[in-house]
This record gives C-alpha cells, structure tokens and sequence, in this order.
C-alpha cells in the first residue's frame, strides 16, 4: 500500500497551492501599502476615516483567525479521515447537543463583542456636524461636481460656485460639513482617506462631516453607478490651512 | 384503461388528440415540449441554466479584458454597462435560479418517494414562462445596432436603482426589456414555490415524517417559502416601475413628489431573502454530498435544519445593509447592523456541522466531494467578509466597492455555482446511469478553484484601494493595475475549468462508465430506483421507516457494534432493482399526460410585454394565448384517452 500514501502526499501538496497563494496575496498586499495609491482605505488622513479603518480591523483580525481555523480545520480533517480502507464503514455519529449549542453560543457572544463598539464608533460619527463646521454644499449631476461655497458669497451674496476643473479646496485641520444635493440620479460621495461614502439621494439633502488633520490633496470619486460616464465622475479636494483658503476664495470671487 | 367508458370529449381535446399522441412517444422533439414528466422538466431547466451561465460568463470575460489594463478602449462605456447589467441579471435570474430548480425538480420526488410533483403541469407553466422570460431580456441586445457595437440590453445595473431607471436616463428600451423579463422571472418562480411547498407537505412517501426527510428537501421548502414571499415584493416594484416607464406616473420620480429610495427598500426587501433563495439549495446539495462521501450521517441534522428555517426567517430583518449609506440614520443603521451581524450565528452552525461531518468519516475524494469541501471552504471566506460588511462604519469605505463585488462572489459562485458544479457531478449517473470522468472532473475543480481564487480575492484589496464597482475603466496611477490584471487572468482559468466540465459532461453521456442505481453507496431513496429512473419513479411507493432510510436498508449493526453491510456481497446488490419485464408504456401506472398547454400559456408573456413596449395592439394576443393556454389547460382531460 505504498502508491496511495505517496498519492495522498501529492494530494496534500496540491491543496495546500491555493492557501500559500492566498498568503503570498495578502503579503503582497500589506508590503505594497506605501506605494502610490491615492484612494487607499487604510492610508487615513483624518478622524472619521480613521475611526472606521479601526472597525475594520476590529472585524478583520477575528475573521482572518476564523478563516485559517476553519480552512485548516477542513484541510487537516481531509488528511486525517480520507479513506483508507474502502470497506471500511464508520461510526454512524448523528450528533452531539453540547457541540451544537458551544458552537451557536461561541460566535454569537464573539459577534456581539465586535458588534458593541461598532454601534459605539457609529453613533459618533454619525453626531451631527459640530456648529463651527466649515460648511460646502456639493450639487452632483450626471457626471460632475459642484461645490457650493457659503462662506464665500460675492458682492450680491451669491456663494462661490467651484467646479472640478478649477479644482476643490477645503480648510485642513477643521471639520468640514458638506451638504450632499443631486439634481438627477443617486450618485454616491466618497473621500476614501478621509471616511467613507454618503448617497446623494435627489430630494433630500444628507449631511457628512469630515475633518482632514492635515493639508494635502485627496482623490474621490462617485461610488453609486449613476449612468454612462460613472467612471469618469472623479475629484481632486486639496485641504489647506484657513487662512490660505480664504485667499484662494477671495481670487476665485473675482 | 379502455374499458372504462369514454367521458365525452370537449372539442379542444379532441382537436388535439393527434398532437398530444406524438407528444407521447418518449424522444420525440415533441415529447420534451409537451413532456409535464418532473425529471424532463429539471432536465430542461438544467441545460437552458447552463446555456445562459456561459452567456452570462462571457458577459464577464469581456467586462475582465476591459478592466485588464487602465484606460482601455476595448468596450465603449455604454458597452461595459449594459454589460455588467445583463452579467448580473443573468447569474441571479437565469443560472443559479433555475439551476436550483433543476435539482428541486430532479430531485424532490425521488427523494421523498413519489412519482412526480403535486401540479406537474403548473410545473412545466413555469418552466416555460422562465425560458420566456430569459429569451425576452436577452432578446434586448438585438433592440440595439448590435453590429456597430450598440447593444440594446439593459443599463441600469442589475439591482435597475431609481431615478437611474426612469426613461429620461436610459437610454434605448433595454430597461423595459428588463423590467418586463423580471416580472416573468417572478410568475415561473411564484408557480414553482407554490409547486414545491405543495409537493413536499403532501407527496411524501408513507413513513416519511418532516424530520426524515433529506436536508436537501428541507431546503427546497425552505427556498420555496421565500419564494412566495419575497417575489411578490418586487412584483409591485416592477409594476411601479412599469406605471412610471410607461405610462408617466411619479412613484420614484423626486422631482415630481416621489422617492428614489422607495424602490432600494422594496428592492432590498425582495433582495436580501433572494441572497438565501440562492444559496440555500446549494447548502441542501452539500448537505447530502458530504455525508454520502464520509460515508456518515449528517451531524446534527436537526441543528442544520432548524438554522436553515432560521435564516429563513432573519433573512427578511436585515435589507437596510444594503442601504447604510443612503442616510437612513444612525438608529436604523444600528438595528439592521446588529440583525445583519447576528444572521452568521446560523451560518456558522452550517459550517460547523458539515466540518463535523467529514471528522470521523471515511472521506472518499470524489469530484462530488472536492466541489462540496470547495464550497464550504469558498463561503466560509465569503461569510466572514459578510460579517466585516455588517459593521456599519467600515462599510460606509466598503460599499459599492470592489470589497462587495469580491463578497458577493464568494458567496454566490464559492458557495452556490461551486455547490450545484458538485450536484451535477453527483447525480449525473441518476439521470443518464453513467459515470462523469473522475480524472476531469478533478481537473475542472482545480482550475476552478484556482482561477476563482485569483479572480475574486485580488478584488477585496481593490476595493480597499478604493476602487468602486461598476466603472468602465481607471487611471493607472490609482494603484489598482496589478489586481485588475490579475482578477482578469483568473476568469480565463475559469473560462477553461467550464470547457474541460463540458467537454468531460459530454464525453460522459456518450462513453462514461455505467453506473448502476448507486455507484456511491449512497443515503437516500433516489438510489433505491434505477438509473435512470422510469418514467414512473418508484414502481412502488416505498415505506420508509427512518432518516437516512436507503442506508438503514444496506447496513445494520452487528453484535459488536460495527456497522456491516446487511447483504453478502456489498451495498450495490442489496437494493438491486428487479427487472424490468414490463414495457415503459405498459406499466400499468397512472402518470399525468403530455399537454402542449401549459406552453401555449407561457407563450402569451412575452407577447404582452412586447405589447407593453412597442404596440398596445399586440397585448390583446398575448392575453388571448394565455387565456386559451389555461383554458385548455383546465378542460384537457388529465389521462389521455386510449
């Protein structure tokens, strides 16, 4: 019987190809985190999209621990009870009740205990805008955007209307309140390092505050399929010290 | 039979006596179109399911070698949306729906010992309003200038979200295509949940008690309960839809008072149960591989039931995951976020029973068995991102990204596609009484799996890398062009594991080894009758007396308490049908007869909805063939006169 034990061998190898190639991706993945990638979820340059990568990582590390139980579970308990003698019948086990309620109790008390400071960093965030909040009306239209200014108005009191190409800027260091408005179709905001998306539901207007610690230049683009050219509905939003930004305002008024 | 006096004969039957004799001569063209026979009707389900997944999958292919590279030209952006519309429509509605329904249909009344489904031709009615309906929406592509690369399909995405899908943002007709073809989806799936549920509580065979019956089979109750309950919902979507396409009304339209977000919850509603009516079959599929391949009971049967009515019933408390960021507010996004967390609690019992299942067995490493372990294995990832898409704030990053695609596919083609790969590999010999190739059908699993893995896992890290779905192309400097590339590579591995399963599918049917009633020393009934199985099923009904019934028949236990083979000889023997001496039409069985009616109903579906589109006159017809399929339908006599 020395040919099915090599061939089981080979068997064990040859399983073990897609959990290594799966390792090698996620090594390729964390080791390739610095390299230039300017919507990456992880790179955070503010509270709220920090706040969220901490969630994620909260429900990340138990489900990366699950997954190699499970999958290591599965592929050792294929090793240890392949079969060996084709005759062979086993004990006929119909099941076991302690089992089964360890393993309905077990995950639901591991659920809650990431569920509970989910619910604790939503209800956070999800406050409403503090009152100093540096407020920017967004217009979404198939497939741009407009950001309104009412801090800015003109001589008339009209605020200062931005569109992409002269480029989006907001106060670094402040929280920023933008007031999402579409006139067609859902689109969908979403400034990856500095949180996470809001729809843009016409007829209503929904809120999201988000705070860039420090100056520097974030891409985003419209995350709810709105049409043809969805793909091209791309921004560039440069935060910059107040005190820069009021300048750039007072140029962009004349 | 022909010595009972004959009833008189309405005209109709009359007139289509001459047809309905040719339908019965079993292999005729004819046979299958007017067949009301459960295992030809699964059988046709099964293949036009086939059909439309390499359809739906070269849909994929062209939307990879799009996303192969940054700005690529290769599809126009028109191209790649009415693309991704019609992929998604296609693999929910068109493969894994009535894929499912082949097994429901091949299997259920073998498993529960009867000799076809309680309303046979309601069953061959929904058969055929699917293929209607699937002809239809595909038929959408041709309304285009499909030479010059104008597709007419859909281009909405497949969840068709409002206002998007009004007219003055599509463009072309493609939606009412959809719209329409998802209304018929819903007629052939509400006639096949109302079939089953009747079939299964009242066809069973004496001695089988709810709680003998197959995993399987539970599921199907399961599936067909939420049929029931959830098409319905998005029947009054659609029929809003269409009041608001066709005729100017403002259910969705905000502009005009309605709301956009009345569609996702109704959407949603029907939704998120259809993620279960999807994957709970391929769960009863895996239930039954696994202990025939340990060559063990289930464990914890019971426990696998109960989470399976369990996620049933959770399934319709958790669709506002869907909608975390249309600003529903904090209380609802902490309620649904909780619900939606605690729905893995029965998940997770599945997983842990199967792996219980497999411990102290005698795994026998068949092509049934490496899909089945693939598809726990492949869910259970696809669970876990589950799980880490139920908290609320990190999914404000995750969703309508690349996160979810690579989620949803872990799920539906890790779990679902990979587990009804495996059905097929098993009952193939009950249907055709020959064996698939073993040495390709690991070939298949292999290649699948492989390119499944780098198809779908490079995905979780674009969408992190905040790539969001359903965009037609992406700047190179996005750091998104290595994992695009690589998910493309791997759809070709997949593309090539689909040719070696047809290829190995077809050489099997002509050249495969014969298999005997039970080549896997199997648990169930359908393994007690030949293969394949007479037109009658069971020649007679049996009596079951425990779970697991056709085992308890080959082995018992003896003296010292192992479990021996109860004849001499092997299992094979023990339970070899007799002969049959009796010709197929001279058994003496009373089986429902062919009627070409229930596709004379169907028939009339697409005519109506190609009414609704381009010209009110054709309505009328559709509604005439309809009425005249039913009425036939009704005042046909069920045995055939002699």
């Amino acid at each position: 019987m020395k040919r099915p034990t090599t061939g089981f061998r080979l068997r064990r190898l040859r399983r073990l190809i897609p959990l290594l190639a799966l390792v090698a991706l996620l090594v390729l993945f964390l080791s390739g985190c610095d390299t230039d990638t300017p919507q990456n979820t992880f790179d955070t340059k503010g509270e709220v999209a920090e706040k969220q990568a901490d969630i994620f990582f909260l429900s990340m590390w138990p489900a990366i621990a699950i997954m190699i139980l499970v999958l290591g579970g599965l592929i050792a308990i294929m090793l240890r009870f392949r079969e060996r003698d084709p005759n062979h019948i086993p004990p006929q086990v119909h099941g076991n009740t302690r089992l089964e309620l360890a393993w309905t109790i077990a995950p639901a008390i591991l659920l809650l205990a990431i569920g509970i400071p989910m619910v604790a960093t939503l209800w956070d965030l999800g406050r409403e805008p503090s009152a100093d909040a540096f407020r920017v009306n967004v217009i979404a239209q198939r497939f741009s955007w407009e950001f309104q200014y009412p801090e800015y108005t003109d001589e008339d009191g009209i605020p200062l209307s931005v569109f992409d190409q002269n480029g989006f800027h907001i106060p670094a260091g402040r929280e920023v309140a933008f007031y999402l408005q579409s006139v067609d179709v859902i689109h969908s905001f979403w400034l990856p390092k500095l949180g996470g998306k809001l729809d843009v539901v016409p007829g209503q207007t929904n809120v999201l505050w988000l705070r860039a610690d420090e100056p520097g230049s974030f891409s985003g683009q419209c995350a709810e399929f709105c049409g043809l050219f969805h793909a091209d509905m791309t921004m560039t939003v440069t935060a910059q010290p107040q005190d820069e930004l009021d300048l750039w305002a007072a140029e962009m008024l004349e | 039979m022909s010595s009972i006096a004959v009833p008189k004969r309405s005209p109709l039957s009359e007139a289509l006596k001459g047809a309905r004799h040719a339908a019965s001569d079993y292999g005729s063209i004819w046979s299958w179109i007017a067949t009301v026979d459960h295992k030809r009707i699964g059988i046709l389900y099964g293949v036009s399911a086939f059909v439309f997944f390499v359809v739906g999958g070269v849909e994929a292919l062209l939307l990879r070698v799009q996303l192969a590279q940054p700005d690529s030209s290769f599809l126009d952006p028109d191209a790649y949306n009415r693309l991704f519309t019609m992929h998604g429509t296609t693999m929910v509605f068109l493969v894994i729906m009535p894929m499912s329904s082949a097994f429901f249909n091949l299997m259920v009344p073998l498993m529960i010992g009867a000799r076809d489904v309680a309303f046979p031709r309601l069953n061959a009615f929904s058969y055929w309003t699917f293929l209607a309906g699937a002809i239809f929406l595909n038929a959408s592509f041709f309304t285009g200038d499909i030479l010059s690369g104008n597709l007419g399909a859909p281009d909405g995405g497949w969840f068709g979200y409002a206002p998007l899908n009004l007219p003055e943002f599509t463009q072309g007709h493609g939606m009412d295509f959809w719209m329409l073809g998802l209304q018929m989806f819903g007629v052939a799936s509400l006639a096949g949940g109302f079939n089953f549920i009747v079939t299964i509580l009242n066809m069973r065979a004496p001695g089988m008690t709810l709680f003998r019956m197959p995993v399987f089979v539970w599921m199907t109750l399961v599936t067909s309960f939420l049929i029931i309950f959830a098409m319905p919902v998005i029947a009054v979507a659609l029929f809003e839809l269409t009041f608001d396409r066709l005729f100017d009304a403002n259910f969705f339209n905000a502009e005009a008072g309605g709301n956009p977000l009345l569609w996702q919850h109704m959407f949603w509603l029907f939704g998120h149960p259809e993620v279960y009516i999807l994957i709970l079959p391929a769960f009863g599929i895996i239930s039954e591989i696994l202990p025939t391949f340990s060559r063990k009971p289930l464990f914890g049967y019971a426990f696998v039931v109960f989470s399976g009515v369990a996620i049933g019933f959770m399934s319709w408390g958790v669709w506002v995951h869907h909608m975390y960021t249309t600003g529903l507010g904090t209380v609802a996004n902490s309620a649904f976020g909780i619900t939606t967390i605690l729905i893995a609690v029965p998940t997770g019992v599945k997983i842990f029973n199967w792996m219980a299942t497999l411990w102290g067995g005698s795994i026998r490493f068949r092509a049934p068995l490496m899909f089945a372990v693939g598809t726990v294995a492949m869910f259970t990832i696809g669970g876990l991102s589950g799980v880490m898409h139920s908290m609320v704030p990190s999914d404000f990053q995750q969703q309508d990204s690349y996160f979810v695609v690579a989620h949803f596919h872990y799920v539906l083609f890790g779990g679902a596609i990979f587990a009804l790969f495996g059905g097929i590999y098993y009952w193939f010999p009950k249907f055709t009484g020959k064996l698939m190739n073993e040495r390709l059908g690991h070939i298949n699993f292999w290649l699948m799996f492989i390119g499944f893995n780098l198809t779908f896992f490079p995905m979780h890290i674009s969408g992190l890398l905040g790539m969001p779905r359903r965009i037609y192309t992406y700047n190179s400097d996005m750091g998104w062009n290595l994992w695009n590339l690589m998910s493309t590579v791997g759809a070709f591995f997949i593309a090539v594991s689909v040719l070696v399963f047809l290829f190995n599918f077809f050489r099997s049917l002509r050249r495969g080894d014969e298999s005997g009633p039970d080549p896997w020393d199997a648990r169930t009934l359908e393994w007690s009758i030949p293969s394949p199985p007479p037109e009658y099923n069971f020649k007679e009904i049996p009596t079951v007396t425990g779970l697991d019934d056709f085992w308890n028949q080959k082995y018992h236990e003896d003296e010292t308490g192992r479990i021996v083979p109860t004849l001499a000889g092997g299992s094979a023997e023990a339970e070899a049908p007799e002969e049959e001496d009796e010709s197929e039409h001279g058994h003496g069985i009373h089986m429902p007869s062919p009627s070409y009616m229930p596709l004379i109903a169907s028939s009339g579906f697409p005519i109506v909805a190609t009414g609704l589109i381009y010209d009110y006159a054709l309505v009328p017809v559709g509604f005439a063939l309809i009425l005249i399929g039913i009425f036939g339908w009704v005042l046909e006599p069920a045995t055939e006169e002699e």
